[in-house]
């Protein structure tokens, strides 16, 4: 009794209203704030949580001062739910009505989905180079790499979030230690020079002793990919001191130390996600329209090789046609100085979901709407009188 | 006679929309047909140069012709005069400035918005001084200012750039020039043979030469279009501007063919010499017609197209159908009534003819860009106010559809002034498969419901004002409006689906909330809103109506208010104007939405109890 109650007002069509006011209201407010925020901060701030904090200055906490975008597609879940218990049947008058609203279902699932698991990473790849890995768009990681094995790598990775000032690290089976003494989110490296009163030149070993650090502004939002963070890291054996060593995204080459009769190579990048297969680029185009910048079309000629899976083929990726494989899509997304490609790397384990959703929808209006032609299908929601449909829908 | 007047009106729409087709008239008698139907590669794509024409003086100033004290010029001949006389041209009022500081930059009053490349000459380092510190600004977070006189900067490197696209404008003959050059050329060669390769830069052959070369290198990279079709065994996107048709001889020792022909050309244009001018000219599309057969007749078809003016032709019919169907509501309504529908039809014909000229022009679906998207808009929401008269026969439909046909084409008409209308497409939106689907649903969705929109207006308008509005034509009505909300519902849904199948596609983001897909989700949101409101009897006939109406906002804002997001450089000039527009818009819907809100004894119609 009590829960047909609760579905009964779960299935409320005010509720429906409501939820699909609350969804407009915040995609408006998501898109105006995207032209300060950028898309993805934007998109986290409005859609993907349960609320839209606000920090007061002066504060020292944020306060929740509007419902989210996850709380506006929960609740019209609930609502949907509900109203498949209460209302909508899949009997032959609804039929139509039953197939597009579980379709919305699952495109709500969907984009549930893609928020919670899909990982997005850039593979940047230059003519005649093979990659087994993608590379994360803002998160950096200090790896520490044990090269004495001229056969194999040993390597430690670290989220430079769990970094810490002054807090030293040591990374298992090695045999130093390491304490970040400085850390700049984006910073510009020259030529040591000691005039300049903004220079940063903490580094005593290394290559970083010829260099100085310049610390920039930060980009947030969409260019937070620009950013090349500079780290001083200082490596002590035991009570002795190793000196201070500079590392950065910017470097060509990581920093080198022998240590123990061991060699190790140190260095600042963006984190990497190892692939169980291999590709290689073999040639990258690109094209502009004559006479203009506009561009025409990118493509880039890749090998793919898997020997897990007997893979072993060449692939063309361009515009509109993505290589999936290994639950990876592989698109073209820019490139860097004409042989550099750079491939955007999706892993969306909920890809298929919207294209499922749409086909029940597709289903769903395809009778709803014949049904409308014919004129059988009464209205379902509420009591109104058949009619008035049968005009143009 | 009565019988009559809707055969006649019919007769004198036809007249004028066939009237496109009459002989263009130009104040000048050379053979201006065939001098703008010359081909020319622009902008990444081959159109005749009386597109360029066109396009170049409606970005400096706005519109498609040149007034003056001198009385009407037309575009083709305004750009012969830049491209072939320079001096005269520079007198020609043709850059427009409204921002008011950047008037007040250049000391010029508020009373003159015209203004010559000479009036401007003495401003050209301060305002590219000017543009040179906006550019360094991120465009959308340019100030009005910055974005206007970063626009001026570009126009006028546009015009200067334009002025070297045939000729060198210091020059006093450039066709003696280019025969100097070829002497030169010769002993340069010679002298070059001679010394087996080891010359030294002082021989005067050689120095005379390197001259010569850098004048053209100059040239070469300052020329606007490229006029000279490739080479016998090159490719067909290697077309050259003069400064490039005279470097070939780098290599081949000859210069292009039709170089001299081109300097001549102009020559010919500057000394009023009609017969020299003929003489080219048909050395020029004679070799052209061997050379790239099928090509004039290809650029013909533009000038055409560009000549006819459809949209500006069915922009007045809609006008007209709309006046006369407004009239029919209050005397004559039988007569006027049928008149309205029949210009209506010749109006649609004419909208119809432009929209398929252009996918047959330029090879891709109806909708690529924001202008061809507002010709959409109200050629599909005619299409579907047309079946609805047809159904109903009532009226109601044919006015809807005439203010939108006429609103949506004048807006066509302004956003044309930012250039070409037939651009190249980006990669990423290279596509005809998904801009045929995706682009063309979602946009039919966009005219939907502008549709339900527009017949709310006239629900809610009589509703209230007119007592002559019955009860029953109100009930149709009210069922229209359902029946293309549910419609645009679908498209609209439809429609965002497959540009998030398209955007997974390209890159792998079923969703990724991009402004452009937001506005169309605000849509569906909206109108799913107004159905399940109306299913659940949460609101009534006249508050669907007002909701309908409100529908408009929302889509004026899915459809426009995204572009506003970051006004920048390209979108100046008209996005300003665009924003004012759109407020416009939105406060008169507001205002309807208010009427229709009235308590029923302000309803004066069959509706209410205000009689």
């Amino acid at each position: 009794m009590n829960l047909q109650r609760i579905f009964k007002l779960l299935a409320d069509l005010r509720l429906t209203i409501f939820c699909l006011g609350l969804l407009i209201v915040l995609v408006a407010l998501c898109t105006v704030a995207q032209v300060k925020l950028g898309v993805f901060e934007a998109v986290e701030k409005y859609m993907r949580g349960f609320f839209v904090w606000w920090h007061p200055a002066g504060l020292p906490f944020a306060l929740p001062v509007f419902p989210g975008g996850a709380t506006a597609g929960l609740l019209l879940l609930l609502n949907l739910l509900a109203s498949f218990v209460v209302r909508l049947r899949p009997v032959r008058e609804q039929i139509g009505l039953w197939l597009i609203h579980a379709g919305l279902v699952i495109f709500v699932l969907a984009e549930f989905a893609t928020g919670m698991f899909a990982i997005e990473t850039l593979m940047q790849i230059q003519e005649g180079q093979s990659r087994n890995y993608t590379e994360s768009r803002d998160r950096i990681e200090l790896a520490v790499v044990d090269t004495t094995d001229s056969q194999s790598d040993a390597v430690t990775a670290i989220p430079v979030s769990r970094l810490g000032i002054g807090r030293p690290i040591t990374p298992p089976g090695v045999p130093f230690s390491l304490t970040v003494k400085g850390y700049f989110e984006n910073a510009a490296v020259t030529e040591r020079t000691a005039e300049a009163p903004m220079a940063v030149n903490m580094a005593t070993a290394g290559s970083g002793a010829a260099r100085s650090v310049f610390p920039q502004e930060t980009a947030t939002g969409d260019d937070k990919a620009n950013n090349n963070p500079a780290c001083f890291l200082e490596i002590t054996q035991g009570e002795k001191s190793l000196g201070v060593w500079l590392v950065t995204t910017l470097a060509a080459q990581p920093e080198t130390l022998e240590v123990g009769g061991r060699k190790f190579a140190i260095s600042l990048r963006h984190e990497r996600h190892y692939l169980p297969f291999r590709i290689t680029l073999k040639d990258f185009r690109h094209d502009v329209y004559p006479g203009t910048e506009i561009p025409k079309n990118f493509s880039s000629l890749v090998h793919l090789s898997d020997p897990a899976a007997g893979e072993d083929r060449e692939v063309l990726i361009y515009m509109n046609s993505p290589l999936r494989h290994g639950g990876k899509a592989f698109y073209q997304s820019g490139y860097r100085e004409d042989t550099i490609s750079i491939l955007q790397v999706v892993d969306n384990p909920g890809w298929l979901l919207p294209y499922v959703a749409f086909v029940v929808v597709g289903v769903g209006m395809l009778v709803q709407f014949l049904g409308h032609f014919i004129g059988f299908v009464p209205r379902v929601h509420g009591g109104r009188a058949a009619g008035g449909g049968a005009t143009v829908a | 006679m009565r019988k009559w007047i809707p055969w006649i009106v019919l007769g004198l729409a036809a007249l004028y929309a066939l009237a496109g087709f009459s002989r263009p008239k130009y104040s000048t008698d050379f053979d201006w047909v065939a001098v703008g139907e010359l081909p020319v590669l622009q902008g990444g794509r081959l159109k005749p140069l009386d597109t360029v024409a066109r396009n170049a003086l409606l970005t400096f100033r706005g519109k498609q012709t040149l007034r003056s004290a001198e009385g009407k010029t037309s575009a083709l001949e305004w750009l012969l005069r830049v491209l072939a006389d320079p001096s005269r041209a520079d007198k020609d009022k043709v850059f427009v400035i409204h921002d008011p500081d950047v008037l007040g930059l250049l000391g010029f009053q508020m009373k003159d918005k015209y203004f010559s490349f000479e009036d401007l000459g003495p401003h050209l380092e301060r305002i590219r001084d000017q543009a040179e510190r906006a550019s360094r600004i991120e465009s959308r977070e340019r100030s009005r200012f910055q974005g206007a006189v970063l626009n001026l900067h570009e126009r006028l490197m546009s015009y200067q750039m334009l002025r070297h696209t045939i000729q060198d404008p210091q020059s006093a003959s450039f066709t003696s020039d280019i025969k100097a050059f070829l002497v030169q050329l010769a002993t340069g060669r010679e002298a070059l043979r001679a010394s087996k390769g080891n010359l030294s830069g002082d021989n005067p052959a050689i120095a005379a030469l390197a001259g010569s070369f850098s004048r053209f290198q100059f040239m070469a990279q300052a020329g606007y279009f490229r006029f000279l079709p490739p080479l016998p065994g090159e490719g067909q996107e290697q077309w050259r501007n003069m400064g490039e048709g005279l470097l070939v001889s780098l290599t081949s020792g000859k210069i292009h063919p039709l170089a001299e022909h081109y300097a001549a050309l102009v020559e010919a244009f500057r000394k009023n010499d009609k017969a020299g001018f003929g003489t080219e000219l048909g050395a020029i599309r004679g070799y052209l017609a061997t050379d790239q057969s099928g090509l004039l007749r290809q650029m013909g078809n533009e000038f055409i197209f560009n000549q006819s003016a459809p949209f500006y032709r069915g922009m007045v019919l809609y006008v007209t159908a709309f006046l006369l169907v407004c009239v029919s509501w209050l005397r004559w309504t039988e007569p006027l009534g049928r008149s309205a529908y029949r210009v209506l039809l010749v109006a649609f014909a004419v909208h119809t003819a432009g929209l398929i000229a252009r996918i047959v022009l330029q090879g891709r679906p109806p909708v690529t860009n924001l202008y061809s998207s507002a010709v959409f808009v109200g050629w599909a929401a005619v299409l579907m106010a047309v079946v609805i008269e047809a159904l109903f026969r009532r009226g109601f439909a044919l006015a809807a559809a005439a203010v939108t046909g006429f609103v949506t084409l004048i807006i066509a008409h302004h956003l044309s002034s930012t250039g070409d209308t037939m651009e190249m497409m980006r990669a990423v939106l290279d596509s005809n498969f998904w801009l045929g689907t995706h682009v063309v649903t979602i946009t039919i969705g966009y005219s939907a419901t502008f549709l339900a929109g527009g017949l709310a207006h006239i629900y809610i308008l009589r509703g209230v004002f007119s007592r002559t509005f019955s009860a029953d034509a109100a009930k149709s009505v009210a069922q229209m409006v359902y029946g293309v909300v549910c419609f645009s519902l679908l498209f609209t849904f439809v429609g965002t689906v497959l540009g998030g199948i398209w955007a997974d596609q390209s890159w792998g983001r079923f969703w990724g909330w991009d402004p452009k897909e937001n506005g169309a989700l605000l849509i569906v949101l909206w109108d799913a809103i107004a159905l399940h409101a109306r299913s659940g009897n949460l609101v009534g006939e006249k508050g669907f109506m007002v909701m309908a109406v409100f529908g408009n906002i929302i889509t004026a804002i899915s459809w426009f208010g995204v572009n506003m997001l970051g006004i920048g450089l390209h979108s100046y000039g008209f996005m300003d104007a665009a924003l004012f527009w759109l407020v416009a818009f939105i406060l008169v819907q507001w205002a309807v939405m208010f009427v229709g809100s009235l308590p029923d004894r302000q309803w004066r119609s069959a509706l209410g109890t205000g009689r």
